[in-house]
């Protein structure tokens, strides 16, 4: 009997333009050492609410949604180092029979003296600020029973006080994180070589300041495929776009629907980001030709719609596939070689942000520069340039690839 | 000169096998010299370069195009670890004070692949500002003799 197919994926940092990307990706995503602090501060809320008389026995589940199930997480708009995780706290008993406004701002006195920066209730979370800048959204959420696991009701309130706008949200949040998985299955050569890469600079980082506490030991791979970075990527690019605008942006939740939906196993990455966004523009042009906006709907619950506070008119998607080809133009002339590196870098920092773009051509820098120093470069017949980790068997039994014997550089100053 | 010195046709042997892509021009067998050009890509640009030998002397690595661009103030001056004329600089890719090169050795094995380490450096102290392949600078240009 054959065994299963099953996707190896392909290694990050064999390719120049992969390699930039996904070093964008880990300057940009939830680091290890904050990764393991969400787990702990999940059990830290859930048992400060249960320890408050209002929620003793009336929490039936406590689940991660969003960008943290499904490993995902960037930093948020308009930051580089600020990260929005979410909660979902699926609450029983009494909490059924209450409106969505009073099962919120029940939520808010429980968490009032929870020990972090503030609490702010919003429209359909109490949202905790943690001095390190990570944000932890908490929402109520109702078992809408009779309906596939986990299909619940959540609150849309805005408050102070009741009004004919509050309601209650079907969503599937646990069921579509199902369903992204099972798209996006793990690729073990492309998710250990980034998990090796990712535990290498955390702990270089840490050796640079030792005020932060000790590495995480990451026992389990946290991005598993190309898809999800490239995701992180999409994202990202979205956050960078939209940090002055006002108002709502193109959903996370939305563009993580594309990525599952467009998720090709042993892709580069950069071939993936493309593929993402040309799906999106697809499906936004061809709504637009209809004169309609984009429908998603969570593919497990046809009623927990992702985009029912974005798009509001056919303008706002038509500027977003207008930003998505631009991106893929440009990701393009990069794959074809159009751009000098200077020129890539401002292409980059436009597109990525300063600050992350540069610490990511940081990195890279340093690394091949190692490489050259010690002679562990190889190279292809056509003189592209393999990092020591590329899997490369032997130079001596591989012919297409030439080793570099050691040198060191000369020259005046001119 | 060592005696176990590489004649030029060894050489293009040496460059056939490894850069079959390189071209091979004016092979002279009575000088023993030649030059070879071809396109190589480390990272993100094509570049196109230009290694011209003659037994005796050692390898000549110059880019053909894309025009080098300079970082006018840069700590590493306006362009890093090459031999003058400014407007048309040749690569130093070992340093002459060791025995990094003689000709014993293949072109093949040294000269393409340090062009290449060259220019991988290159494009990242375009993006950084910093030139992170090592290396030193002189302040006297060896006595090299351009082939004619």
């Amino acid at each position: 009997m054959n065994a299963p197919f099953s996707p190896q994926g392909r290694n990050p940092f064999d390719d120049p333009l992969d390699r930039i990307l996904a070093e964008i990706a880990l300057s940009a995503q939830l680091p290890p050492s904050l990764h393991g602090k969400a787990g702990g501060r999940y059990g830290a809320a859930r048992a400060h609410l249960e320890a408050d008389p209002a929620f003793k026995d009336q929490i039936e589940h406590f689940y991660p949604q969003g960008s943290m199930a499904i490993d995902a997480t960037i930093s948020s708009r308009g930051t580089d180092d600020e990260y929005d995780l979410d909660i979902v706290s699926q609450l029983g008993g009494r909490f059924r029979q209450m409106d969505p406004l009073a099962i919120l701002l029940a939520l808010e006195r429980a968490l009032k003296n929870y020990p972090v920066q503030k609490v702010v209730r919003q429209t359909r979370c109490v949202t905790l600020y943690y001095a390190d800048r990570m944000h932890l959204d908490i929402t109520p959420a109702l078992r809408a029973y009779g309906t596939l696991d986990r299909e619940s009701y959540i609150t849309h309130a805005k408050g102070p006080t009741n009004s004919t706008d509050d309601r209650f949200v079907d969503m599937n949040a646990f069921g579509f994180v199902e369903w992204y998985r099972g798209r996006t299955p793990l690729e073990y050569r492309m998710a250990k070589a980034f998990h090796d890469h990712w535990l290498n600079l955390e702990a270089s980082g840490l050796r640079a300041d030792a005020e932060v506490d000790d590495v995480p030991d990451q026992c389990e791979f946290i991005v598993k495929n190309t898809a999800t970075l490239a995701l992180q990527l999409v994202k990202r690019f979205r956050n960078i776009r939209y940090a002055t605008y006002r108002g709502r942006t193109p959903p996370s939740v939305m563009l993580s629907y594309y990525a599952g939906t467009a998720a090709k196993p042993d892709s580069t990455l950069s071939e993936m980001v493309i593929r993402i966004a040309n799906w999106i523009i697809g499906d936004i042009e061809q709504a637009s030709r209809c004169g309609q906006k984009l429908h998603v709907a969570n593919p497990v619950c046809a009623d927990d719609v992702f985009t029912d506070r974005w798009p509001e008119t056919i303008g706002q998607q038509d500027e977003f596939a207008g930003y998505l080809k631009e991106l893929v133009a440009g990701l393009e002339g990069v794959k074809r070689g159009d751009l000098a590196a200077d020129r890539l870098m401002d292409w980059l920092r436009s597109r990525f942000g300063d600050r992350v773009v540069t610490k990511a051509a940081d990195r890279m820098a340093n690394e091949i520069g190692a490489g050259v120093q010690s002679a562990d470069q190889r190279y292809t017949r056509k003189g592209g340039l393999l990092l020591p980790t590329a899997g490369i068997v032997g130079v001596a039994a591989t012919p297409s690839i030439a080793r570099a014997q050691p040198h060191s550089f000369y020259g005046v100053r001119i | 000169m060592p005696e176990h010195a590489l004649t030029i046709e060894e050489q293009r042997a040496a460059m056939n096998s490894i850069w079959p892509s390189f071209s091979i021009h004016r092979l002279n067998r009575q000088t023993q010299s030649a030059y070879w050009t071809g396109e190589v890509r480390p990272q993100f640009g094509r570049f196109r370069i230009e290694i011209r030998y003659r037994l005796g002397d050692v390898p000549h690595a110059r880019v053909l195009r894309p025009a080098l661009i300079r970082l006018p103030g840069n700590i590493e001056g306006q362009l890093p670890h090459v031999y003058p004329p400014a407007d048309d600089p040749t690569l130093c890719l070992f340093d002459p004070a060791t025995n990094q090169w003689d000709p014993s050795m293949t072109i093949a094995t040294t000269t393409v692949p340090w062009a290449c380490d060259w220019i991988a450096c290159y494009e990242l102290w375009l993006m950084t500002g910093r030139w992170t392949g090592g290396g030193r600078h002189g302040s006297a240009v060896p006595g090299l003799s351009a082939l004619a």
